[in-house]
């Protein structure tokens, strides 16, 4: 596609370290050139002799936070992990990521939808909130506000079908997932709604194999 | 006579090689057999005559008609002619008469006049062996040149094999002394003979007759004087050929690109009377502009560069240039982007610099150079106020300055000083951090120039002495304070940096004093007063609240490689460090202090250690002072002598928390041992320091006579009463060890009788592992000589103290043994092996073992290892017998039978019992005792005996084989390299037939038993080790994973087992997936059901092992479409997905990244 037939050439990008993350408590972090012999000096076990327990609770200090327990926490899908972009704890190389928005590319340009803010944390809403979900089956609602770069944006469809897709396949039966234009943000932001919303034509959009390829194509880049 | 005719036709009728040159050789043989009577000669000659006679009715013919009927005469005529240079190779050099070498070269030269089709190849090949001949005079090779030269135009229709020919020729000629005098006699200045050989050869395109012919030419310039008319013919000549290229062949000649230009770059090198021709025509190829690529550029610049380093006569050949050359230049650094190109341009103002300068035998007058550094210094003045050439500009004024000693006393107090008007009013952060990088570079260069003073000229060394050093001191208070203390914008963190780095350079500058001696340039309070901005950077962290958010630890991390450098020279710096900082230290409360205040303390700690013990101090006098006592040690020694004096920070902790204060103290003295340590093994070859690690004296005797504050003292002493230890003797690695081992043994004194309070389990185990780095560093005598494995028990006193002491710290006051214990050689622990000995006691004490907690079960049983690890019996041991290891494995053998068949032993305390025997078997397992065998039948009987104990022994036999990090050959453990495949095949391997459920319930139990047993060992070992058993290892994790994964039949998902089998089984997943292929439907079903299992029990107490169980079985889950084809997957494709779909809304988030990968995986089998 050339140049000028791009329907927004020149978006405004953002860093990836300027995307809203978020920042897991972190311990007392020492990076200085004296820091070398750190896990001799200050280990996480104040003892690192053998045991025959795996259980690590018996020595570690009651405030160092291990990495299993991190693993039992009961922590609910929020906004922040629909969004993407978590900060794993440091020296977590195992799936260091869950990143289901804003990894997405877009279709026109080498970048994220995060990255154009076309996806934002701000625009995605959970309801019942995390906080008051205490059962994990109950049904539960996702709404995800998207912000074309242009309000003529004639791929809005496309990202909103991606960004749908990417849902479906990535959270659990009881959430409902409803896309949509914010309010404004494009000139027919009714009939793209309309058409997102619809699931048969969204089952007929994805018979499509060209539609179903810039899909796919879009999806790559979100692991 | 008639021979030399058949030989000449059956040479010509030949094609073959080899028999060519056996009929040259029989013509050679013939020759030498007359002894080269003119007869033979003559007829020999006269023997192709049949060929030569139609070449010249040939000849005649084609002047007329150009047709090629005659070739083949040629090509018979041309053998004809090889026939003959064919004889003269294989003849005898020394046989020919010089009138048979004149004849000859009479008629072969009259070839290149005469018959240019199929003479020549052979004509040159005959001349040049004609000059070999013993007989070949000087004037004939005058004649052979003028010959030659009759070629001219019809030279380049040659083929370049018979051009090659001819260089070779003209190569030897040239080169040869004699020939020479005789062309200068004959041609004088005008050396004719040059341009015609010029003008015959000009233009080749062989790349490697053009090799030759650039040997060639630098000889006519640098042998032959030649008249500037001829100088300008030669430069022309391979100037012409500048900038060379090669075009890619497709059959490679064994030449490259580089090749061609290195020769052409040694035609410009060659000789200094080109240079007017030389430099005007390269900077003229630069002067292009954008029309040169980078690799011409890099060329053209080397070639300068060459020029630059090789003329001779500088004054001559490179000083009326030098202007010129910089003026093209400076461009390419002022507006170069390309690394490469400004890389080499800096190179070439470097040759330029150090050309001027001189020789390192003779130095030229100083105004050569100076007046080139000024052009340099007038140009970049200006640029350096312009933020935007600031970094060029300094970069080309740097480089020119620092190339050599001169310059930089010539120059730099200029150079600074421009600088320094311009920090004054900087016109950007940027701006200010470029000047600051450019000072710092300066001081950079100019310690490493004082530290090279010795290689270049002796009057370099004298420059320092008399070196004006005013501008370059007065750079703290002129620059960096005042950049340091204005809180303007421009300071950003960036510029602290910088500040901090210059700080650095700045103190560390060397100097010489007018007697040779070397000193610091700073004075004594301007080395104070840097240290004290740098030491309140780093102490100011202890004083700030939480909130405040002043500090950045960037600049503190500078500040720490600042000091460290800075007290390396200036040594009186890291004693006011330490006690400003012990200081702050102590004015606070640390009975509780806060989390953040514990880290600061931590931080300060951790970096005196850094700053004082990672380098070896260097013994330089202040400017002023006259030198005073130095010692290598003397930081380490200051530092340990204040952490004594701190510890205990916090006299009475209650909790594990309000001790760590205390640890870090600890941990200051581990640290500073452990970059101690380091600083040796960077100055010292390790072999050095193995033969320093011991000592003929018994230090800990030396020990006795001293009082506690041993260290103090030596701090104070003047060095009269010890012997005196330069920095550069590797005799300071074993004093350093000397005062380590007395760190180890106060402080083991302390925890031992002092009060127990401070000692909590946390600072324990801190010292156990200062004293184990301690104690694994000394060589065997010495630990035998100071008889560690006693003291090892008894702390350094003199009675055994291992088990007296209030009972709630005693227990873990073993890790002190331990700490000792780890690092010895098992040589030296020898004698705590005798019978009933020290060794045997401690191994079978079960006393008080009912009442001690699992940690110090452990930790007792982790000395039980170390110590059946570094056994050895046998004669001339201390267990000749070999009986002692053997009674203590029996002993435990015993226990074990006694608590799995009664149930008097309560499983909490047999836990205990089970750690320490574990352990036990385990040091003795990495040894490959073979004592352990014995015990085999016992533990698996143990395993299946009824009562609960027999759960534990299977849950833990693990320990057998688990990594022990004390176990290592660092600390001088005894681990054989297959003791985990031996271990395996004598407990594991049994128990396979026994572990497979019979449908008897009798054995179904037991069989449960050995299934826990085998897979707490499996997933100890790698796979190598259980490779072989994979068929029926996998039969019993599905096994497993099926038993436990319904709660409904009577299984118990959070079963350690189950989390076992899912690791062995990923891993076998790794590594041999189609073990697994027939079990396919088994793994799936059971991985499904387990995750379910797992996702529906709420118990929050095992919420840890239950989330485990699920993210494990989901990495199983989501490798498995990965090793396996569609067809194997598909019919369990969809209720896989429903379940994961369900799994990706895990509760633990872990989980539910696994989840969405195994979907995506998942998400591809049905595609």
């Amino acid at each position: 596609m050339a140049k000028s037939d791009l329907d927004n050439a020149n978006p405004t990008v953002l860093s990836v370290s300027q995307l809203p993350s978020r920042n897991l408590a972190k311990g007392h972090e020492r990076r200085g050139p004296d820091s070398k012999y750190d896990h001799i000096l200050f280990p996480k076990q104040w003892w690192a002799g053998s045991s025959l327990n795996n259980d690590p609770s018996v020595w570690t200090s009651d405030e160092d936070e291990d990495d299993d327990l991190t693993l039992a926490t009961e922590e609910p899908i929020d906004e922040q992990e629909i969004y993407g972009k978590n900060y794993a704890p440091s020296g977590c190389t195992c799936m260091a990521r869950r990143n289901l928005l804003s990894t997405i590319s877009d279709p026109e340009h080498p970048v994220t939808l995060g990255q154009i803010a076309v996806v934002r944390l701000d625009d995605i809403h959970l309801s019942p909130s995390p906080a008051e979900r205490l059962d994990p089956n109950t049904l539960t609602n996702v709404e995800v506000d998207l912000t074309p770069t242009v309000n003529h944006c004639s791929l809005a469809t496309v990202i909103g079908l991606a960004v749908r897709v990417r849902l479906e396949n990535a959270l659990p039966p009881n959430y409902r997932i409803i896309v949509r234009m914010k309010d404004g943000s494009h000139a027919q932001d009714d009939q793209v709604n309309k058409q997102l919303g619809d699931k048969e034509r969204v089952a007929a959009a994805l018979e499509n194999d060209t539609l179903k390829g810039i899909i796919e194509k879009m999806l790559e880049t979100c692991v | 006579m008639s021979n030399f005719k058949d030989w000449a036709l059956q040479y010509v009728l030949s094609d073959d090689e080899t028999a060519q040159s056996e009929i040259a050789k029989k013509a050679a043989k013939e020759i030498e057999n007359t002894r080269a009577s003119s007869a033979s000669v003559g007829s020999w000659a006269a023997s192709i005559q049949p060929w030569i006679t139609i070449t010249k009715q040939d000849d005649d013919n084609s002047d007329d008609d150009d047709d090629d009927s005659g070739s083949g005469d040629i090509i018979a005529r041309a053998k004809a002619l090889g026939f003959l240079a064919d004889t003269l190779e294989a003849l005898d050099k020394s046989l020919l008469r010089p009138e048979q070498v004149i004849r000859l070269v009479g008629f072969f030269g009259a070839m290149f006049s005469y018959d240019h089709k199929a003479g020549i190849t052979a004509s040159a090949k005959a001349l040049r062996q004609l000059y070999a001949m013993k007989g070949f005079k000087p004037a004939v090779g005058v004649k052979m040149i003028e010959d030659v030269c009759k070629l001219k135009e019809d030279f380049k229709l040659q083929t370049a094999a018979t051009r090659l020919e001819i260089y070779e020729l003209f190569l030897s000629l040239v080169q040869d002394q004699s020939v020479t005098n005789e062309l200068q006699d004959k041609y004088g200045t005008s050396s004719g003979f040059i341009v015609d050989i010029i003008q015959l050869c000009q233009n080749e395109r062989d790349p490697r007759n053009l090799m030759l012919w650039f040997k060639l030419l630098p000889i006519f310039l640098t042998e032959y004087s030649t008249s500037d008319q001829v100088t300008e013919e030669i430069f022309k000549a391979f100037s012409a050929y500048f900038p060379i290229t090669l075009r890619s062949s497709a059959t490679p000649i064994g030449i490259t690109a580089d090749d061609l230009k290195n020769a052409v770059r040694a035609c410009f090198a060659s000789h200094y009377k080109v240079a007017k021709l030389a430099f005007p025509f390269l900077i003229g190829k630069l002067d292009q502009g954008d029309a040169i690529t980078v690799s011409v550029k890099l060329d053209i610049l080397k070639t300068v560069k060459a020029c630059v380093e090789q003329y001779d006569n500088p004054q001559a050949s490179v000083v009326p240039h030098v202007s010129k050359i910089w003026n093209s230049l400076k461009y390419e650094v002022r507006n170069g982007e390309v690394k490469d190109t400004i890389d080499a341009t800096l190179e070439v103002l470097r040759a330029i610099a150090n050309r001027l300068d001189g020789t390192k035998a003779q130095k030229f007058s100083v105004s050569l150079l100076k007046n080139y550094i000024d052009i340099v210094v007038d140009d970049c003045r200006d640029d350096l106020a312009n933020p935007t050439y600031t970094k060029q500009a300094g970069l080309l004024l740097m480089t020119v300055i620092t190339t050599n000693i001169r310059a930089f006393t010539l120059e730099s107090a200029a150079f600074v000083d421009i600088i320094r008007k311009n920090l004054r009013q900087p016109k950007s952060p940027s701006h200010t951090k470029d000047l600051l990088l450019l000072l710092n570079s300066t001081l950079k260069s100019r310690a490493d120039l004082f530290k090279n003073r010795k290689q270049g000229n002796s009057e370099d060394e004298e420059l320092f002495k008399t070196e004006s050093k005013d501008h370059l001191v007065a750079l703290y208070h002129d620059v960096y304070l005042p950049t340091w203390t204005s809180k303007s914008e421009e300071t950003t963190s960036e510029v602290l940096k910088q500040v901090v780095q210059g700080l650095a350079l700045l103190a560390t500058q060397q100097t010489l004093r007018p007697d040779g001696q070397i000193s610091l340039l700073a004075s004594r309070s301007v080395c104070f007063e840097v240290c004290s901005l740098l030491i309140h950077t780093l102490t100011k962290g202890l004083a700030l609240s939480q909130n405040d958010n002043s500090s950045d630890a960037a600049v503190e991390d500078e500040a720490v490689l600042a000091l460290q450098s800075v007290v390396a020279t200036y040594t009186d710096g890291y004693a006011e460090l330490v006690d400003r900082a012990k200081v702050e230290i102590e004015k606070r409360d640390w009975t509780s202090p806060s989390k953040y205040t514990l880290n600061a303390l931590q931080d300060i700690l951790s970096r005196l250690a850094f700053i004082g013990c990672s380098r070896i101090p260097l013994n330089i006098a202040l400017d002023d002072e006259p030198p005073k006592v130095f010692k290598p040690l003397q930081h380490f020694i200051k530092l340990a002598a204040s952490m004594q004096d701190l510890f205990p920070l916090s006299p009475l902790p209650t909790s594990e928390k309000e001790s760590l204060a205390n640890s870090y103290v600890i941990s200051a003295l581990h640290g500073a041992m452990l970059h101690f340590r380091d600083a040796c093994f960077e100055k010292f070859e390790p072999k050095v320091l193995e033969a320093y690690s011991g000592s003929d004296r018994n230090w800990l005797e030396e020990f006795q006579g001293l009082s506690k504050n041993w260290l103090h003292q030596l701090q104070g002493e003047d060095g009269s009463s010890e012997v005196v230890i330069k920095e550069d003797d590797p005799e300071v690695y074993r004093e350093f060890l000397r005062i380590s081992l007395f760190i180890v043994r106060h402080l083991y004194r302390e925890a031992a009788h002092g009060k127990q309070a401070p000692w909590t389990e946390r600072v324990f185990a801190q010292v156990a592992n200062l004293a184990a780095l301690v104690v694994r560093s000394l060589d065997e005598n010495l630990q035998k000589s100071c008889n560690l494995a006693q003291n090892a028990f008894n702390f350094f006193f003199s009675e055994d103290l291992s088990s007296s002491g209030p009972s709630s710290v005693a227990p873990f006051r073993k890790l002190l043994i331990l700490g000792i214990l780890q690092g010895l050689r098992p040589a030296a622990m020898a004698e705590l092996y005798a019978p009933q000995g020290i060794a045997e006691t401690f191994m079978c004490d079960t006393s008080r073992m009912a009442t001690v907690l699992l940690a110090v079960g452990e930790i007792r049983g982790t000395i039980c290892a170390v110590l059946a690890n570094k056994y050895k019996g046998g004669q001339s041991t201390f267990d000749p017998e070999s009986e002692t290891m053997k009674r203590v494995l029996s002993f435990w053998g015993e226990q074990l039978k006694t608590a799995t068949n009664t149930d008097d032993t309560d499983p909490a305390i047999f836990e205990v019992y089970n750690t320490v025997t574990m352990h036990t078997l385990a040091g003795a397992c990495a040894r490959q005792d073979k004592n352990v065998l014995s015990l085999v039948p016992i533990l698996h009987e143990a395993i299946a005996s009824p009562g609960p104990n027999g759960a534990i022994v299977a849950r833990t036999i693990g320990g057998l084989v688990k990594t022990n990090e004390l176990l290592t050959s660092e600390n001088h453990a005894v681990v054989k390299r297959f003791y985990k495949q031996w271990t395996y095949t004598h407990f594991a391997k049994p128990l396979y037939d026994l572990a497979l459920p019979t449908g008897d319930e009798d054995t179904a139990f037991a069989a449960g038993r050995y299934t826990t047993a085998i897979l707490s060992l499996v997933s100890n070992c790698p796979f190598e080790v259980y490779q072989e058993d994979l068929p029926a290892l996998v039969r019993l994790l599905i096994t497993a994973l099926n038993n436990n994964s319904s709660a409904s039949s009577g299984g118990d998902i959070t079963q350690p087992q189950v989390a076992t089998s899912l690791e062995v089984l990923v891993e076998i997943l790794s590594h041999e997936p189609e073990a697994l292929k027939e079990h396919l439907k088994a793994i799936i079903t059971a991985g499904m059901k387990t995750y379910e299992e797992a996702a529906k029990n709420t118990n929050k107490v095992l919420a840890r092992n239950l989330a485990a169980a699920r993210k494990l079985t989901l990495q199983l889950l989501r490798a498995i479409p990965k090793k396996f084809e569609e067809r194997h997957l598909l019919p369990y494709a969809l209720p896989m997905q429903r379940m994961l779909a369900m799994a990706s809304g895990d509760k633990s988030r872990e989980a539910r990244k696994v989840a969405l990968l195994a979907r995506e995986n998942w998400a591809k089998v049905s595609a």
